[in-house]
């Protein structure tokens, strides 16, 4: 039985097991005086049979397929003629695939030899004897876990404790994977970063207001200054962040409160979908259209004025990324301004006050934890967007506030770093992951002034 | 019930992709990493391979030369790539990674030359540029104006500032960041050979070899060459919207948008296939594939592929690979590397 | 008395101040409600300018010019039994020089021949296969032009500039010319676009391989990520105690927003790929890091949501004896679920636009093959628009524009999907 149909016939065993389990405890019930009598209610004995019946047999399941591949290879292997099996293991790999292209009956590299056909023979024999006894374990097991529930199912028996222990327990997993990510994300960029600090001092990283990261990463190459102040770099990113959200945050804000509190339901409908397009859209195509038509429009527009406006400006791309993330704002706000409860703004209605004063005056302040998430997501955002900045902003690492300057920001350089012409130990390439580092780590503290100061204003009505 | 039905629905086919997932597959298609620049070649010849033979279509990524390298010499074995691209050679400290990595015999392949253009907007009069001018213009820093042998920061403003024949345009060039091979490329070619016309400079070669490096390859940071990131379409369009500035991009660029953009002259020569492909255009460099041998006769279509790229067709005078814009190697050239590929000749790291 | 006095007095003063106060806050009101319209406005002008401009583009992209040939399937031409691998090249070749007999230079031919696309051989070979009776015979076929022909005839290659500045030569515009009075060249629909995988050709390049590709990236994010995200949220704030940890691990998951995409990229190179063993280039590594780069944004949206679900819904739910679980599920999710659905629709909306952390697994490559699993090869869709943007030949341009319209109404579906279901979650109480 292939993997796929068994997992199908497991899910339909446990989906037996839910009926069956319910059932049971329907008859156990009305045995003893009616279901009211019995612990828990019917739907939990049932819960209980499937969880039983499928969770001990799916991880036989996962295990057997983890191991079986190698298992395999390794007896075909074993089986392989003595030239063959003494080739080195990168080689005998290769050996392998050849032989696994033959079973699976895809093109092969040359001719096949009366060798190679015996080993993919072997190979098929052994893979098809393998998925029938993990068959049927993984049935019986299932089996089993569901005549063990079914047994000790009687009016004392907990079940709505149990299955809500599971999901507890399935609950926590989930929410520990955020925690490993973070984990991954600093270990992953940790130890690069710390082979860069061993060539660029830390302190000249933090506080270098020269960001030119030219250094000659061959030895038949020289780079101009090769200087790592990292200074400008952020600089760059909080500005045109900054721009984003001078952008987004009254357009999102006001689109929310008038989507929730004055639109109609039907306009509602159709505009917030409509609005969370604009953050589905491919940053290449806002690239594009920041670089071939709102930078020229501003450069212009500058001239009139007399400006010297750089034909990169930041405020271009600035602009344009604070487009991209208006839905962050505006559909996220307006769910929580949705969600505040009508007796709420019926209250502030009775005692007089109109409908902006009510949103300023009391939604606003109880709907705050909300809107700052949003708020904060759309910064982060706009912190992490790369390509728009790239096609539109340059790489030019200069440290200034005027938005018609030409900066860079910190992903723009982390990218950059990454995907061109680069050698791995040269500190340039390291710098990226430096950069990543320390962005991490101020945004970090960013977050954590943001969770103090939300604490401090959230109101909680009701 | 609905709902219910929902879920068991959302479980079956998350189910299906596990087990579909779990089931273990065998590479038979050929994996190719490497340069950007020579991906848009490269993938022709795929193409090529795919539609006339039983063989799957490689797969190609566009990682950039040094990536390339590094991923190809990760090691022997199908996780790890057959073939890569590079529009440099190979370094003999790459070789020696891949060596401790036990990919030992590399067999290395020219397959032809990329011209680096300089160019501008139709609209106004092509430029007539010397090596000299670009040192000049885009050097952080050079001879002093004054004539004595010595080095100043870069004054100069306009393109007749550095040359009184050229108009007094602002120098405005997008090019490349350092990141980019084709900037090595173009500070190699225009850049160090503009400088050594001046006589104490290329004595510096001899004296501090290191110095007259930083000299001929270090670009001004003052704004007037501005890094323009890799997309060379951006960069095509930039200059229609902006007729006073230049641009650095690979010939088939230019070749594709002859009605927006033209190639300035560079010491007389203008940019056009037969000019560079006679070498009197000064500014281009050859692309080269790298294959690791101990692939070449277990995975599907390796031989095939390396057939198809060296054929007269694909990588000759008139070939679907000049079409797309590559400058083929003069015939003698292509005969050795095709001879190469025949024998399987593996690359010593000493030659590098 | 003279408290009444005095009260009355007061009464009629607040009165006063009130109606005085009111034409201000009416203006006040009308003011705020023009800000709530003017906001709404610009981001739909915004979007209907992003529009109006891919799509004047991506316009041309969904027609293909054809070229009617006359061709005979001579099988001395075609050169040998083996209908799989013959010569069709040289039948297209020959019935191009059947209609300008005049052609005779090699460099004349091949300017010729390069009218009509690579891809001209392979339609007829297919014809020839299916059907290998026609041999002998010549017949009328519509075979697609070349990409420079294509140019031409849909405007974008002007025909007055002088000869250098255009990629056709004069001649090659005379025998376009003398075919379009014969009514032998059409803009016929463009189906090859949305049924072929990559090509380096643009009037042979499809993106229905990169759509499969995305389809599955997105199906492994979505089952892994939304009830990821909700299953974490749902544990943070209604069941985790509230300490330093649950405090961490809040400040920690706003942070992972913020973490650039590419660092996820990195993430998964180092876990998935050279820990785990998976395969370069599947979407079931693709899916996995997107699922991470995700994450922080459902969860945070579900938070958001579950926090503004008032607690007396809660405090109703327990006082009629429902456990802590039954409460949370049968009451607190289902308001909170409009919340969640806007955050995974967000979520989901920038994976299916990410390309920066594929590059770092291998993503972003060329693959002609329709990928038929996940752990095929594939690309996906804003990787093939990133790729064919960053291509030479001007027929991707448009064809550029057009794999973001696919992209856009890709989108829409998915959100359609999330809208419908939010609709009926929905709830003002």
């Amino acid at each position: 039985m292939n993997p796929t149909i068994l997992l199908f016939t497991l899910l339909m065993l446990s989906a037996m097991g839910f009926y069956l389990g319910r059932q049971k405890s329907y008859a156990v019930g009305n045995k003893n005086g009616g279901v009211q009598h019995l612990h828990s209610r019917p739907t939990y004995y049932g819960s209980l049979t499937a969880l039983w019946c499928a969770i001990p047999a799916l991880i036989v399941f996962f295990f057997w397929l983890f191991f079986e591949s190698s298992i395999i290879t390794n007896l075909v292997i074993s089986n392989l003629p003595d030239p063959i099996r003494e080739l080195p293991p990168d080689r005998l790999n290769l050996v392998v695939n050849d032989i696994k292209n033959l079973v699976s009956g895809n093109i092969v590299s040359g001719k096949i030899d009366p060798g190679m056909k015996a080993a993919a023979d072997h190979y098929q024999s052994l893979s098809t004897v393998s998925h029938a006894s993990l068959s049927v374990i993984v049935i019986v097991i299932a089996i089993a876990g569901m005549m063990l529930v079914q047994r000790i199912i009687s009016p004392d028996l907990r079940a709505r404790n149990h299955v809500e222990r599971v999901i507890q327990f399935i609950l926590i997993a989930c929410s520990t994977i955020a925690i490993f990510t973070t984990i991954g994300i600093v270990l992953s960029v940790l130890y690069e970063a710390i082979r860069f600090f061993k060539v660029i001092p830390l302190t000249e990283f933090v506080t270098g207001l020269d960001w030119s990261p030219q250094m000659a990463i061959r030895a038949d190459q020289v780079g101009s200054s090769g200087a790592f102040g990292s200074v400008p770099v952020f600089m760059g990113t909080i500005l045109i962040s900054a721009i984003a959200m001078c952008v987004a945050v009254p357009i999102g804000l006001m689109s929310a409160i008038y989507l929730s509190e004055y639109a109609g339901r039907e306009f509602r409908n159709v505009v917030k979908p409509l609005l969370e397009i604009l953050a589905g859209i491919p940053t290449v195509v806002y690239g594009f259209f920041a670089a071939l038509i709102v930078a020229p429009m501003i450069r212009d527009t500058g001239g009139v004025f007399g400006l010297d406006v750089s034909s990169e400006s930041a405020l271009a791309a600035g602009l344009v990324m604070g487009i991209m993330i208006i839905p962050f704002i505006s559909s996220l706000s307006d769910d929580v301004i949705n969600a505040v409860p009508m007796s709420l703004r019926e209250g502030a209605y009775g005692l007089g006050s109109t409908k902006s004063e009510t949103i300023r005056q009391v939604i606003i302040p109880a709907a705050l934890p909300g809107i700052v998430g949003g708020v904060l997501l759309a910064v982060s955002r706009a912190i992490g967007e790369t390509m728009i900045v790239v096609m539109a902003a340059g790489m030019a690492a200069n440290l200034t506030v005027n938005p018609l300057n030409t900066v860079t920001t910190v992903t723009v350089q982390i990218v950059t770093l990454l995907v061109g012409d680069q050698e791995f130990d040269s500190p340039k390439t390291l710098a990226a992951f430096a950069l990543g580092l320390m962005l991490f780590i101020v945004t970090l503290i960013l977050n954590i002034i943001a969770l103090v100061v939300v604490r401090k204003y959230r109101e909680q009505y009701e | 019930m609905k709902k219910r039905l929902i879920c068991a629905a959302m479980v079956v086919t998350a189910l299906t992709f596990g087990g579909s997932a779990m089931a273990d597959s065998a590479r038979d298609y050929i994996s190719i990493v490497g340069s950007s620049t020579v991906y848009p070649f490269a993938t022709v010849v795929a193409e090529q391979l795919g539609k006339t033979t039983d063989y799957k279509t490689p797969k190609i990524e566009s990682t950039g030369s040094g990536g390339g390298f590094k991923l190809f010499c990760a090691g022997v074995g199908v996780q790890h790539p057959d073939i890569t691209n590079a529009s440099r050679r190979m370094k003999s400290s790459e070789c020696k990674m891949c060596g401790e990595n036990g990919v030992k015999d590399i067999v290395e392949v020219k397959v032809g030359y990329d011209g680096i253009v300089i160019g501008n907007s139709n609209k106004v009069e092509p430029m007539k540029l010397t090596r000299r001018d670009l040192f000049l213009a885009l050097a952080k820093q050079v001879p002093n104006p004054d004539g004595s042998d010595s080095l100043v920061d870069n004054p100069y403003k306009t393109w007749k500032d550095v040359n009184p024949q050229l108009p007094a345009i602002k120098i405005e060039v997008l090019g490349p960041p350092p990141t980019s091979g084709t900037r090595d490329a173009f500070v190699e070619l225009a850049m160090e050979a503009g400088a050594k016309n001046f006589g104490f400079i290329k004595d510096m070669k001899k004296a501090d070899k290191k110095k007259y490096k930083a000299v001929c390859h270090t670009i001004r940071e003052d704004g007037a060459y501005i890094e323009a990131g890799e997309n060379d379409n951006l960069i095509v369009q930039k200059l229609d919207a902006n007729p006073d500035a230049f641009g650095i991009f690979g010939f088939s660029f230019l070749d594709q948008n002859t009605d927006k953009i033209q190639g300035s002259f560079v010491d007389g020569v203008q940019p056009t296939f037969e000019g560079i492909a006679d070498g009197s255009y000064p500014v281009s460099r050859p692309l080269f594939f790298y294959v690791k041998k101990a692939h070449a006769d277990v995975i599907p279509g390796m031989k095939a592929y390396l057939q198809e790229f060296s054929s007269e067709k694909a990588w000759g005078e008139d070939g679907y690979l000049s079409e797309k814009g590559m400058i083929p190697m003069p015939t003698d050239e292509r005969a050795k590397f095709s001879g190469d590929i025949k024998a399987m000749k593996t690359l010593s790291c000493d030659d590098l | 008395m003279s408290d009444n006095l005095t009260s009355s007095i007061d009464r009629h003063s607040n009165t006063d101040i009130v109606q005085k106060g009111l034409s201000k806050r009416y203006n006040a009101e009308r003011r705020f409600k023009f800000y709530g319209i003017a906001a709404i406005c610009a981001s739909l002008m915004f979007l209907g300018v992003l529009f109006i401009s891919i799509a004047s583009n991506g316009y041309g992209a969904l027609f293909q010019t054809h070229i009617l040939l006359s061709v005979s399937f001579d099988s001395d031409i075609l050169g040998g039994e083996d209908l799989k691998r013959a010569n069709y090249q040289g039948v297209i070749k020959n019935s191009l020089l059947k209609m300008f007999p005049e052609v005779k230079s090699r460099r004349e031919k091949k300017s010729l021949y390069s009218l009509v696309s690579s891809g001209a051989a392979f339609k007829i070979r297919n014809i020839l296969i299916e059907n290998p009776d026609f041999v002998g015979q010549t017949m009328d076929v519509w075979v697609p032009a070349d990409d420079d022909t294509d140019m031409l005839i849909k405007g974008y290659m002007k025909r007055d500039v002088p000869e250098s500045e255009r990629r056709l030569n004069n001649r090659q515009i005379e025998w376009i010319e003398s075919l379009e009075k014969e009514g032998r060249v059409e803009k016929k629909f463009n189906l090859a676009f949305f049924t072929a995988g990559d090509s380096r050709e643009p009037e042979l390049a499809g993106i229905w391989g990169a759509t499969c590709g995305s389809f599955f990236t997105m199906i492994i994010t979505l089952f892994l990520s939304f009830p990821i995200g909700v299953a974490s949220a749902l544990y943070l704030e209604e069941f985790a105690p509230k300490n330093r940890w649950t405090d961490i691990i809040e400040v920690n998951i706003n942070n992972l927003a913020a973490v650039p995409s590419i660092v996820f990229g990195l993430l998964g190179l180092a876990v998935f790929l050279n820990f785990f063993g998976m395969p370069r280039s599947a979407p079931l590594v693709g899916g996995l890091v997107l699922t991470l780069m995700t994450l922080p944004t459902i969860i945070i949206a579900s938070r958001a949501a579950l926090k503004s679900v008032p607690p007396s819904i809660r405090e109703a739910a327990l006082g009629v004896g429902a456990s802590k679980m039954q409460t949370v599920i049968h009451h607190v999710l289902p308001l909170a679920m409009p919340g969640m659905l806007t955050g995974t629709i967000i979520g989901m909306a920038q994976a299916l636009g990410e390309t920066a952390p594929l590059l770092m697994i291998g993503m972003v490559a060329f693959i002609v093959d329709i990928p038929g699993g996940i752990t095929d090869p594939s690309t996906v869709l804003p990787v093939q628009i990133f790729l064919w943007a960053d291509s030479p030949e001007r027929g991707f341009l448009e064809r550029t524009s057009a794999a973001i319209m696919v992209l856009l109404t890709f989108l829409v579906l998915m959100n359609a999907l999330a809208v419908m279901l939010r609709k009926k979650f929905e709830k003002r109480w």
